[in-house]
């Protein structure tokens, strides 16, 4: 899927969960200080049994990581999920970052063809819908890195 | 240890399909006015009922056990309800086991029952800090088979796993669903059929992914020593489990949007747990066990139940199902009923219908799909979030 309208100002579609700026987009996650495990989203805590839970910090995984599986949906998902227009077959990869951490996210920007595991990926938004202040509505989403 | 010995004395079912004009309560009931006629025995002498919980069915659905008991007459024994999304009616048969083991009762009925909503299932909250549900379907738009697809293309990558292979599955499964009176889906498959079905979810296609149905099945159990006054069959539990998930399964569990991406425990860790716990507590291991009734809820679910549950090396399940050694008479038969693939999922009824279903290959009742000499069985649930279920039965 290619992203070709004009952008608006963008609003997250739920809050907390990615953030964006001149440097790119990042997922937003957080590490366990103790069992060292991060998490996604940052406020689903999944430690090590055992774990003491103590000194979780918020931080920005790595923009890039690497396609290891995808899948390309034909049918439109129901409610909650909502755009403005039919997205379909649209791509959803799952993606490994070295923070020891796989993500889902839809996938814009390549051809169906292009697709292969073990590509490179970097995190970016998708507009899921524009609202009606003419802002934006938007998700993460992962587009093969530039070479 | 367990305090005593208990076995299944009567199974009932409605069958699986779709069925608008019916209420839950109406499935449910025929299920356990079967399993009472099947295991002789009067509805005044069951002593304990563990219900699944029906989630689409609001109040009455949270209190199953006791709609499905008003019917029958309320005679004040303990009813419980249980929810483990696919594992539902796995947990409401443990739980009738071990009141029995634990010598509280001596009988017991197990029932779950289902009407699946139509098209999708979807998210049943909108609070995303709460209910991951909320953000892989508003962020990403995942449906259920999706997380199946992710999967499947990776063990495709690993083992070198072909459309063929995913579409074998299918053909071999609805040759067994054609003669199964209970099944939705009774029409046979060619290979090409179903390699020219649909796309859903690249790499699964339509038949290679099972439907949601409604259905109901039910289960009398009876401490094994009381048994005999009320069948000449009874079926005893080897044991009967419930596992969850293991910190670092790389599997993307339904309704999560990330994992590790380095492996510290066993893919579908959960369905690991439950059936090492059973063949640990049984002392039965899968080279001893002659069918096996596994959650095929896609093609790629019945390749690696078949190593998550140790009936086959890693990347080894193909090859079985090529060499046809999973078929009735091969070296185990798997999923002889016809599997989800022929039933379709009925969240809350389907464990307890997959006991069921290897309850009757084990006293010799299924005519033309029979399990020849069947002496010991198994079935293995899935299940959303890290549940999962394992029963083992013997003659």
């Amino acid at each position: 899927m290619e992203e070709n309208r004009k952008e608006g100002r963008k609003v997250s579609a739920l809050p907390d969960l990615f953030t964006w700026s001149e440097d790119g987009v990042h997922l937003l996650s957080a590490r366990c200080g103790s069992c060292g495990t991060f998490f996604f989203p940052m406020y689903h805590e999944q430690h090590r049994p055992g774990c003491s839970r103590q000194g979780i910090e918020k931080v920005l995984l790595s923009k890039e990581g690497k396609l290891s599986s995808y899948t390309i949906q034909y049918y439109m998902p129901p409610p909650p999920f909502k755009t403005d227009r039919d997205i379909t077959p649209y791509v959803i990869g799952l993606v490994e970052f070295s923070e020891r951490i796989q993500i889902v996210g839809i996938v814009v920007g390549c051809t169906f063809n292009q697709l292969k595991t073990g590509m490179a990926m970097e995190t970016t938004t998708f507009t899921l819908y524009r609202d009606e202040g003419g802002q934006d509505i938007v998700t993460w989403a992962f587009q093969p890195v530039k070479t | 240890m367990i305090a005593r010995e208990v076995a299944i004395i009567g199974v009932g079912m409605h069958p699986w399909g779709k069925f608008s004009q019916k209420t839950f309560v109406d499935l449910g009931v025929e299920a356990i006015a079967k399993a009472l006629a099947d295991a002789n025995i009067e509805w005044k002498k069951i002593e304990t009922i563990c219900s699944g919980i029906y989630i689409w069915g609001g109040n009455a659905g949270h209190l199953s056990g006791q709609y499905l008991a008003s019917v029958f007459g309320e005679t004040g024994i303990p009813i419980v309800n249980v929810y483990n999304a696919c594992a539902t009616g796995a947990s409401a048969l443990r739980l009738a086991y071990l009141s029995i083991a634990s010598g509280q009762v001596d009988t017991a009925l197990a029932v779950g029952v289902d009407m699946s909503p139509e098209g999708f299932l979807t998210a049943k909250s909108d609070n995303p800090r709460q209910d991951r549900d909320v953000l892989r379907w508003r962020m990403v738009g995942m449906p259920n088979p999706t997380y199946w697809a992710l999967e499947c293309r990776k063990r495709m990558q690993r083992y070198g796993t072909t459309e063929e292979d995913l579409a074998r599955v299918k053909v071999l499964l609805s040759q067994y669903g054609a003669q199964n009176p209970n099944a939705r889906y009774k029409k046979v498959y060619t290979l090409e059929e179903v390699l020219t079905s649909k796309m859903v979810c690249d790499p699964l296609r339509l038949y290679e992914i099972c439907a949601t149905s409604d259905g109901a099945a039910a289960l009398i159990l009876c401490a094994a020593n009381k048994a005999r006054q009320f069948t000449s069959k009874p079926i005893t539990i080897g044991a009967t489990t419930v596992g969850s998930a293991i910190y670092g399964d790389p599997t993307i569990r339904i309704s999560a949007i990330s994992a590790p991406s380095k492996a510290g425990a066993p893919l579908l860790s959960e369905s690991y747990s439950s059936s090492q716990q059973a063949y640990k507590l049984s002392g039965i291991g899968p080279e001893d066990i002659d069918l096996l009734e596994l959650p095929d809820n896609s093609s790629w679910h019945y390749l690696q139940y078949l190593e998550t549950c140790g009936f086959c090396g890693d990347g080894e399940a193909e090859r079985m199902v090529r060499d046809g050694e999973t078929q009735i008479g091969g070296r185990i038969a798997v999923c002889p009923s016809g599997g989800f693939s022929s039933f379709g999922e009925a969240i809350g009824a389907q464990a307890v219908w997959q006991v069921a279903e290897v309850v009757m290959q084990l006293r010799g009742q299924c005519g033309t799909r029979q399990v020849e000499r069947a002496k010991v069985g198994m079935a293995q649930t899935y299940g959303l979030m890290g549940n999962s279920g394992t029963t083992i039965l013997k003659v």
